[in-house]
């Protein structure tokens, strides 16, 4: 039972935010509902018993991910923003195209409409620590090469022409 | 609880991405809307992992390595959106046009 | 032997394309004796039907078949198939003709020899020669008249290369067309006559036709077309009138030649065709009155313009004329005995004349009787065959000419009084004009002195053959009258159901008819004979026109002859122009000529401006409204075809903003949902 109130109020959550992502005028509200919505998603990580994902979930996203937009938000926003539209004519459409996918999509889901989890969840922080370190250190080795890359690439980027 | 609802949230999700994606006039705003999508994904992956192989945590690793590929996009993303406003002075993709035919 | 008479025809046939493509063009070849060795055989052959029938020995007609193609034919939803057989037919007449065509093939062949020699052609005049006669063979054996048809036209083709001979004149050219086109002229008759015959009977078999008639299933109508057209033909082929204007003219090519056209092949072709389809004749009174008249009125004229006529070949033409003038009005008047018997010794005695004039010109190099004379002692033999040959076609009783012909007379006498004095003075003017040419020729003194001189015998082949010709002009009459052995050999056809037989006899006729058909499958001939005074007064009248001519000609004046001919200018005129025949022919070509500029003039003027240009006008407006329609509407629809789609292009470009990354990703996202909800709902 109490399962059901956690996943119905965390999907809740997370649905509500991620549409007033992309709806809201405001883009910093945007941005705080992004970060609402990233949360609930670290939530529906932890209800499914996936541990280290939520404390990734929420490290990376709602502290780093979120925060970083909102402050590139702030960096470029304008006040006159917020009298413009913030979405462009062609969201009828887009509307279509989403209910038309969303049959596919929830066909797949209805397939699994019985499955229950087998047992109970288990930590699997040490696991993953294992595979990392142990099968999967090459995958893990080139992720932080591309952290790097990134890190360098950003710091190019987003440098002045002035100081360049 | 059954898979179909966690695969149901993912799907609304992702196509609450998609809808942003194709919408959202601000630049910041699709990059936060392909955020969403990368999240549907991962809590795709995450309970395929739970209900359907919940012996190993392959389901997990992957998603930690989309979030690790997200954070890197997000960075230079918005390192080049910071350039690119330097630039053009707008933020709004249908003023983008400079590879205009 | 007669199981062999295939080969009579065959023989010369093959002979000729020997001649014709073996050896070299060499106007010393030994080709010639090819055919001379052909036609012996043929004539050997010829001769032992020929005996054979006289003896009882062959039951004539002979008739055999081959079968050669069949037509398959469906009329009115029935299946026919028509059996085309080729074969030979030997009846009496076949025979006794067979004999007549090799023989005087033969020694015109033989005397070729002599007479060709040196030529540039020689060995295809014989080639032509050899054809010529198997034509005329094949004709006559012919059991089927397809293949009769079919020697006709060879015939027809034959003359044209004969007379045009010496194509390198203009004259045999001229004479060479001239026959031809009068003879079809003839042969489209004849042509049409042979589809009626089809048409009715549905065979070309003598035999099968004949039973057609004989049961009287043709109707008299058809029968007289077809007599008509067969009469058209034979018109054309033995240059009866109106259709004889070729006949004089064809004296062009080589003299043996003429001898050959004139005796034994073609002009004799016409007259067999009559007899051959004579049942046609014996149906339609209309038809037989119509051969007589022509035939009557042919022998006359000609006879008339032989009279003033001074070229030597050009007299023999006209009494060849003459002489099928009285064969076919013997045909016509039912003397189907007396007109192929006469056609048998003018075979003779008319190649003998041709040949001994052939010898004479040979020897003076000119065809020109004025430039002649006295000739009778430097040509003592030419001379001798000449004078029996001359007496046989006046009708010198003994001679061949004198059976045949009385025996026409006889029979014309019985039919139509009339008729009979017509050609009595025709007789007469024949009797006449033959010793003014003998008289001219041979007679009084030498005119043209060094045409005289240079004049010498001709060598044994020219005489050979005159003295085998003259033998045969002098006999064969009384070989073949005695004891009636024409009759036996040549009966006259009958059908058993006579037209009109049941009406009274026809209005024309004279009293003579009805008696004559009473006993008509007896023996009419028989009691054919002229009665005697009139047989007496006959050759009396005869001699004196022979004294007559001997009177005026004998010269070495001519003043009597002179002074008719310039008492009677007019006629002279008349007869010089043959009638004017040519000349109406001519004004007839003339005339058409002009009704045809004149109807060119109406096609170009007003047909071709009013229908065609204005038809062309028509369709020009009419062009012009669809090209305005095609342009306004067609081209329209075309180019809106394409415009949409440009339209289309321009339209959706200009929906799609270029450059919005945003609205490539939409359509991107159109497709891929669309793919992905296709591929997973299916």
């Amino acid at each position: 039972m109490i399962e059901h109130i956690v996943f119905y109020s965390l999907s809740t959550v997370v649905l509500v935010a991620a549409v007033c992502v992309v709806t809201m005028r405001n883009t910093v509200h945007s941005s705080l509902f992004l970060g609402l919505s990233l949360a609930g998603v670290a939530g529906l990580f932890a209800a499914l018993g996936a541990d280290f994902l939520f404390a990734a979930q929420v490290m990376v996203y709602v502290s780093g991910i979120a925060v970083l937009i909102m402050f590139s938000v702030m960096l470029l926003g304008r006040a006159s923003d917020l009298h413009l539209r913030q979405v462009n004519e062609q969201w009828m459409a887009a509307v279509l195209i989403c209910t038309v996918s969303s049959a596919g999509l929830l066909k797949i889901a209805r397939a699994y409409c019985g499955t229950l989890a087998p047992s109970a969840p288990t930590p699997d922080t040490r696991a993953i620590g294992r595979l990392f370190m142990g099968e999967w250190l090459l995958p893990f080795e080139l992720a932080s090469l591309v952290l790097t890359a990134a890190l360098l690439g950003a710091v190019f980027f987003s440098r002045s022409e002035a100081s360049r | 609880m059954t898979l179909a609802h966690y695969l149901t949230v993912a799907s609304l999700l992702f196509l609450i991405g998609v809808f942003g994606a194709l919408t959202r006039r601000n630049i910041i705003g699709i990059l936060m809307s392909i955020e969403l999508m990368f999240n549907a994904a991962n809590i795709n992956l995450a309970a395929f992992e739970r209900f359907l192989h919940p012996e190993g945590v392959a389901g997990a690793t992957l998603a930690l390595f989309i979030m690790t590929v997200a954070a890197a996009e997000v960075v230079v993303g918005l390192a080049l959106l910071l350039a690119i406003y330097r630039n053009t002075d707008t933020a709004y993709v249908e003023d983008y046009n400079l590879l205009k035919g | 032997m007669i199981e062999h008479a295939y080969l009579i025809p065959l023989i010369p046939f093959f002979a000729s394309f020997i001649m014709l493509f073996g050896g070299k063009e060499d106007p010393h070849s030994n080709m010639p004796w090819v055919g001379i060795a052909a036609m012996g055989v043929c004539l050997a052959l010829s001769v032992s039907v020929f005996w054979g029938a006289v003896t009882g020995t062959v039951a004539l007609p002979y008739e055999h078949n081959w079968h050669w193609f069949s037509i398959a034919a469906s009329i009115a939803g029935r299946s026919f198939v028509y059996d085309m057989p080729v074969g030979v037919l030997i009846d009496g007449p076949a025979a006794v003709t067979l004999v007549a065509v090799t023989l005087v093939s033969l020694m015109v062949q033989v005397y070729s020899v002599a007479y060709m020699h040196g030529d540039v052609r020689f060995k295809r005049y014989f080639a032509f020669v050899s054809f010529f006669t198997a034509a005329m063979l094949g004709l006559v054996a012919s059991s089927n008249l397809l293949v009769t048809f079919a020697c006709w036209e060879l015939m027809g083709l034959c003359s044209y290369l004969l007379i045009g001979f010496w194509f390198e004149r203009e004259g045999p050219c001229e004479a060479q067309k001239k026959a031809f086109m009068t003879t079809k002229l003839g042969d489209s008759g004849l042509y049409l006559a042979l589809l009626l015959i089809f048409a009715k009977v549905g065979s070309f078999q003598l035999s099968q036709i004949y039973q057609f008639f004989d049961k009287g299933l043709m109707p008299a109508t058809i029968a007289t077309v077809i007599g008509i057209g067969i009469l058209a033909g034979a018109a054309g082929k033995s240059a009866q009138a109106p259709l004889f204007i070729w006949l004089p003219d064809a004296m062009e090519g080589p003299t043996p030649g003429s001898a050959l056209i004139h005796a034994a092949t073609m002009v004799a072709a016409g007259i067999l065709l009559v007899s051959k389809t004579y049942f046609v004749f014996l149906a339609s009174p209309t038809a037989m009155e119509s051969a007589a008249w022509m035939g009557l009125i042919t022998a006359f004229l000609a006879a008339s313009m032989a009279l003033v006529s001074y070229d030597i070949k050009r007299v023999l033409a006209f009494s060849t004329v003459s002489q099928l003038g009285f064969m076919m009005c013997a045909l016509g008047a039912g003397g189907f005995t007396s007109g192929l018997f006469h056609m048998t010794t003018h075979a003779f005695f008319k190649a003998l004349l041709f040949l001994g004039a052939g010898s004479v010109i040979h020897s003076v190099h000119t065809n020109d009787m004025r430039q002649m004379g006295g000739l009778s002692k430097k040509m003592p033999l030419t001379f001798l065959t000449m004078l029996i040959a001359v007496l046989a076609i006046a009708g010198v009783p003994g001679l061949s000419g004198y059976y045949s012909k009385d025996m026409i007379l006889a029979d014309v006498w019985n039919h139509d009084h009339l008729m009979f004095w017509i050609l009595l003075c025709t007789a007469l003017m024949t009797a006449f004009y033959m010793f003014r040419l003998f008289f001219l020729t041979f007679w009084g003194d030498d005119r043209d002195h060094e045409k005289f001189h240079h004049a010498h015998e001709s060598p044994a082949l020219i005489t050979g053959p005159l003295v085998v010709l003259a033998v045969l002009s002098a006999f064969a009459g009384a070989g073949l009258n005695h004891d009636g052995l024409v009759h036996k050999l040549i009966p006259k056809p009958t059908i058993s159901v006579m037209p009109g037989a049941a009406v009274a006899a026809p209005a024309h006729a004279s009293e003579a008819k009805p008696e004559a058909s009473a006993h008509q499958a007896s023996t009419e001939h028989h009691d054919g004979h002229l009665p005697a005074w009139l047989h007496m007064t006959a050759i009396v009248l005869v001699l004196g026109s022979i004294t007559l001519a001997f009177l005026m000609y004998r010269g070495p004046t001519y003043a009597a002859a002179d002074a008719i001919k310039a008492n009677l200018g007019p006629v002279f005129t008349l007869l010089d122009r043959r009638w004017y025949v040519d000349d109406f022919f001519y004004a007839l070509v003339t005339v058409s000529d002009k009704v045809a500029a004149l109807a060119f003039w109406i096609d170009a003027n007003v047909v071709d401006r009013v229908f065609v240009d204005g038809w062309g006008l028509l369709m020009r407006i009419f062009a012009q409204i669809s090209d305005a329609f095609d342009n306004l509407f067609v081209d329209s629809a075309v180019d809106g075809v394409g415009g949409l789609g440009n339209d289309l292009g321009v339209g959706l470009r200009s929906l799609v903003r270029e450059g919005q990354v945003q609205e490539y990703l939409m359509y991107a996202a159109i497709a891929f949902s669309l793919a992905a909800t296709l591929i997973l709902t299916r």
